[in-house]
C-alpha cells in the first residue's frame, strides 16, 4: 500500500480467513489450510477470501487446536519430506496432555483431516492398551461411577454364578482385614508381610473370629473426607498376595469365563509386591470402606435391607466354609493370570511375520 | 473489587478443567475407532471404566480372537479349549450390532465343534471378513453354515476341510480368498472358484484333495500358489497381473514327451496377457520346460516388468525356458534369478551346452536391476550373466550372491572381465 517497491512475501502467497467458534478470526496461508478437506470445501464454496467472509469452523475447533492442526498441515504439506522425517514429526507432535489430545482428535475429525485423526486415535489407543482400568481412569480423568456390582455384571450375567458375587464379598473382607493390619503396622508395609496373610487366616476370620467391626467404625470416623472418585472398583483380589500352594483344579476356572478378558486386569498391579503400589491400594481401600460403611457395610450395592444383608453375611460364611477347598485354587488361578499378563504385553506372537509358524503342529503360513 | 476476586477464586474452574473427562465425550465414531485399534481384550475391558464406557465396546465391528486378545494361562488343552469357548461365547452374546470381521486364530486351539456354532451365528449377520486359523490338530471341517455367509468379501482359512453343500450358491461378492493347508475335492475346488465371480485375489498354499488347478476367475488380478499339483489352467483370467507360482515337487526328467500338443510354456503365457509381476518358484520352471520349448513366445509379455525365476542352471530345458521368457519380455525392468542346486547330477544334461546362437538377438532395453543368488560360478551360470550384461544397455545394478564362499574369488575375477552394454552398470558382490 505505502511502499510499492517492496514486495512483501505475504503478498506472494494467498491467505484465507478462518473464524473459530469463540469468534476470533485469523489469517492463514491457503496452501496450508486447504490440507483440511473441510476448509478446502469451504474455499471452493467461495468463503474465506476476506475478513468479512471468514470460514466459520466447526464448534469443536478452538484456537489452540486450530494452531496445532495448522502446524501439522504446515509440516506435511511440504513435498519431498521422507517418511522417516514425517514419522518423527508425528511422534513429537502427539506428545501432549491427554485432554489436549482428545480435543485435537475431535477438532481434526470435524475438519475431516483423516491422517491426523488416525494419528491421534492411535496415540489414544496406545495410552489405553495394556493398562489397568485404574490407570486408564487416571490418565483420562474418567470418573469411577460404577458400583462393584455393576462392574461384575458382565461376568455375572454370563456365568450366572453366585460364587462370583460371593467371592467378591470375600475379597472385600480380605481387603478390610488387610487395611486393619496396615493400620496396626503404621505404614510400615513390607511386601512379605502381606504375603504372610494366608487364605486360611482369611477363612478362619470369615468363619467366626470376626472381631474387627469396631475397628472399622473407628476407621470410618477417621475418614472425614470421603473422596468417592478414588473408590477402588472391581474388588481387587488382594488375596492374590497370599501364597497358596494347592494344586490347580479347573472347577473354578470353568465358571470364570470371560474373566480372563475383563477381569484379570485387576490382578495385575495389585499382586506386585511393590510397596508404593500397596500403599496406594491401602489408601484407596480406606476410602472404599468408609463408603461401604455408609451402606451398612454392604459392598455389593446401594440401599440393601439390613435383613437381607444379614442373610447375605450368612451366605458368605456358608460359602466360605464350602469353598475351603475350592477357593485357594481360584486364587492360584488369579495369580497365574496376573503373572502371565506382563510378559504378554511384550511378546509378539508372530502374527506380523511373513511366515506364520506354529511350533506344535509344524504348520506354516505364508503371507504376501 | 477485592470482594469480587475472593468470590471468584474458588469458582475458577481452571484446575478442574484439566480434570475434565474429555475422552468419554468424544464423538462415538472416534471412540469406536480407538477401540478398534485395541486388542479385543483391552477393548472389552473398557466396560468397567465408567458408566459411559459400559457398552461402548459392544459395537465393535471387528472381533479378533488371537493369542494377543485372549490370554489363556494353562498348558492343558482341555482348559485352553474351555476358556476359549467361554470367552468367544460370551463376547458374541454381549456383542451388539453388525460384525464385519471375525478372526479366530489361537495357537493353542484345536478345531472344536463350538466353532460351528459361531459360524452359524455369524452367517445370520453380515460378516464381511472371516478368518479362521487352526494351528493345532487335524483339519477342521467347516460347517455348512459357512457357505451361507453371502456377504463375505474376504475369506481366509488355515488347516480346514471344505465341503460345501450341494445347494451352495457361491460367494457372490467375495474378492479375496486365502486357503492354506486345506483339503477339498477336485470338483469342489473348481466349483468354489467358479462360484466366486468377483474374486480378485487368490492364495492357495499346501492343499490336498485336488491336483488340477482350473482357475476360472474373470476379475482375478493376484494369484499366489504353492503346492503339489499336476497342471494349472487359467480360464478367462485376462486381468491377472501378479502371479507367484511354485510347484513343490520335482516332476523328474523321465516325463513322456507329449508330441503334438502345444508347449506348456506357450499355453501358460497365452492365458496371462496382462501379467506384470511373475514369480516362478520351486520346480515350476522345470514343469513349464517339460515339453518342447520355443525360442520365443507367440506373443510377447508386453506388461511384464518384474520376473523372478527359480532355476537349475544345470538343466538345459530350464535354461532354454528362461531364455524364452526373457526374449519375450521386452519391457522387463527387474529380474531375479535364484539358482536351485541340482537334485540329481545327471551327466546327460550336463553334457549338452547352450549354443552361442541361443543368446543372440536379444536385447533388454528396459532392464535396470538384476539379482542373481545361489550360484556356484559354473560356466553356464557365468554364460548367463555374461549374456545379461552384454545385452542390457540400461542396466544400473547387478547383484550377485553365490551359494558358498568356495570359488568366490574365481567368480569375482570372471565377473570383472565381462563386457557391459551399460556404462552405468555396477556389479555388487554379496558375501554368501
Amino acid at each position: 500500500m505505502s511502499e510499492p517497491d517492496v514486495i512483501k512475501p505475504e503478498m506472494m502467497k494467498s491467505y484465507i480467513w478462518l473464524q473459530t467458534a469463540d469468534g476470533s478470526i485469523q489469517q492463514v496461508e491457503q496452501e496450508v489450510a486447504i490440507f483440511c478437506p473441510f476448509i478446502c470445501h469451504e474455499i471452493h464454496a467461495g468463503m474465506g477470501s476476506s475478513k468479512t467472509y471468514p470460514i466459520s469452523l466447526p464448534a469443536r475447533v478452538n484456537p489452540v487446536t486450530l494452531s496445532l492442526i495448522l502446524d501439522y498441515c504446515r509440516f506435511h504439506q511440504v513435498p519431498g519430506r521422507s517418511n522417516k522425517e514425517r514419522k518423527s514429526f508425528d511422534e513429537k507432535f502427539i506428545r501432549m496432555d491427554t485432554n489436549r489430545l482428545c480435543e485435537l482428535t475431535s477438532a481434526a475429525d470435524s475438519l475431516q483431516l483423516k491422517p491426523l485423526v488416525d494419528l491421534t486415535s492411535r496415540a489414544l489407543a496406545r495410552m489405553i492398551e495394556g493398562k489397568t482400568p485404574e490407570e486408564i481412569r487416571e490418565t483420562f480423568h474418567i470418573p469411577d461411577d460404577l458400583t462393584e456390582e455393576e462392574k461384575l455384571e458382565p461376568l455375572k450375567n454370563i456365568t450366572d454364578d453366585p460364587r462370583i458375587r460371593l467371592l467378591n464379598r470375600l475379597y472385600a473382607r480380605k481387603r478390610k482385614e488387610l487395611k486393619e493390619k496396615e493400620k496396626l503396622k503404621n505404614v510400615e508395609v513390607e511386601a512379605e508381610h502381606v504375603d504372610d496373610r494366608s487364605v486360611d487366616e482369611l477363612l478362619s476370620f470369615i468363619n467366626g473370629e470376626n472381631g474387627d467391626s469396631k475397628e472399622v467404625k473407628t476407621a470410618k470416623n477417621k475418614k472425614k473426607n470421603r473422596r468417592r472418585k478414588e473408590q477402588q472398583k472391581n474388588a481387587p483380589p488382594v488375596c492374590a498376595n497370599s501364597n497358596t500352594s494347592s494344586s490347580p483344579s479347573n472347577g473354578t476356572k470353568e465358571s470364570n469365563g470371560v474373566s480372563s478378558v475383563s477381569r484379570d486386569d485387576r490382578v495385575k498391579g495389585h499382586c506386585l509386591p511393590n510397596i508404593s503400589e500397596l500403599l496406594k491400594l491401602q489408601d484407596s481401600e480406606d476410602d472404599r470402606f468408609a463408603l461401604d460403611d455408609d451402606f451398612d457395610d454392604c459392598d455389593i450395592g446401594d440401599g440393601i435391607d439390613p435383613e437381607i444383608k444379614e442373610q447375605i453375611d450368612r451366605e458368605v460364611e456358608d460359602f466360605a466354609r464350602r469353598l475351603n477347598s475350592d477357593w485357594p485354587e481360584r486364587v492360584q488361578e488369579l495369580l497365574s493370570l496376573g503373572q502371565e499378563r506382563r510378559p504378554s504385553l511384550y511378546s509378539i506372537n508372530g502374527n506380523g511375520c511373513s511366515t506364520k509358524r506354529s511350533n506344535a503342529s509344524g504348520l506354516e503360513k505364508h503371507e504376501k | 473489587m477485592s470482594n469480587m476476586k475472593q468470590k471468584e477464586q474458588p469458582k475458577v474452574p481452571f484446575q478442574m478443567d484439566t480434570e475434565v473427562d474429555r475422552i468419554s465425550n468424544l464423538p462415538g465414531h472416534i471412540i469406536d475407532k480407538v477401540l478398534s485399534l485395541l486388542t479385543l481384550r483391552d477393548a472389552v475391558r473398557t466396560c468397567i471404566l465408567s458408566s459411559k464406557w459400559r457398552y461402548k465396546w459392544v459395537n465393535l465391528t471387528s472381533l479378533v480372537f488371537d493369542n494377543q486378545s485372549v490370554l489363556v494361562s494353562s498348558q492343558d488343552p482341555t482348559i485352553i479349549k474351555n476358556k476359549m469357548v467361554k470367552i468367544v461365547d460370551h463376547v458374541l452374546l454381549l456383542h451388539n450390532g453388525p460384525i464385519h470381521k471375525f478372526k479366530l486364530s489361537h495357537r493353542d486351539l484345536q478345531g472344536v465343534c463350538d466353532i460351528d456354532r459361531w459360524i452359524l451365528f455369524l452367517s445370520r449377520g453380515s460378516v464381511k471378513e472371516f478368518i479362521l486359523e487352526i494351528w493345532k490338530g487335524q483339519r477342521y471341517k467347516l460347517p455348512s453354515s459357512l457357505y451361507l455367509c453371502d456377504k463375505l468379501s474376504h475369506l481366509e482359512l488355515f488347516n480346514c476341510l471344505l465341503k460345501p453343500p450341494l445347494a451352495f450358491n457361491g460367494f457372490k461378492i467375495l474378492t479375496s480368498l486365502d486357503l492354506q493347508h486345506i483339503t477339498m475335492d477336485q470338483d469342489v475346488f473348481e466349483d468354489l472358484i467358479y462360484k466366486c465371480p468377483l474374486l480378485e485375489r487368490l492364495t492357495l498354499m499346501n492343499f490336498e484333495g485336488f491336483a488340477h488347478l482350473k482357475i476360472h476367475a474373470p476379475k482375478l488380478t493376484f494369484f499366489d500358489i504353492g503346492g503339489v499339483f499336476e497342471d494349472v489352467n487359467f480360464e478367462n483370467t485376462f486381468l491377472l497381473s501378479t502371479v507367484s507360482i511354485g510347484l513343490y515337487v520335482n516332476i523328474g526328467n523321465d516325463h513322456e514327451l507329449t508330441l503334438g500338443t502345444t508347449s506348456k510354456l506357450i499355453k501358460f503365457f497365452a492365458s496371462l496377457p496382462s501379467i506384470q509381476r511373475l514369480e516362478v518358484q520351486s520346480f515350476f520352471l522345470k514343469f513349464l520346460a517339460a515339453d518342447m520349448v520355443p525360442r520365443r513366445l507367440p506373443s510377447a509379455c508386453m506388461d511384464l516388468n518384474y520376473l523372478s525365476l527359480r532355476i537349475n542352471f544345470n538343466d538345459m530345458d530350464e535354461c532354454l525356458a528362461a531364455l524364452c521368457i526373457l526374449r519375450s519380455s521386452p519391457c522387463l525392468l527387474e529380474l531375479e534369478l535364484l539358482a536351485r542346486p541340482d537334485e540329481q547330477q545327471s551327466s546327460k544334461v550336463a553334457a549338452k551346452n547352450l549354443l552361442e546362437e541361443d543368446y543372440q538377438n536379444c536385447f533388454f532395453t528396459q532392464l535396470r536391476f538384476v539379482k542373481i543368488a545361489g550360484i556356484f560360478g559354473v560356466p553356464r551360470e557365468l554364460n548367463f550373466i555374461n549374456f545379461l550384461l552384454a545385452n542390457s544397455p540400461m542396466l544400473e545394478r547387478m547383484t550377485v550372491k553365490p551359494a558358498s564362499q568356495d570359488g568366490g574369488y574365481e567368480l569375482l575375477k570372471e565377473l570383472l572381465r565381462f563386457r557391459r552394454a551399460s556404462v552405468h552398470a555396477e556389479i555388487i558382490y554379496l558375501d554368501p
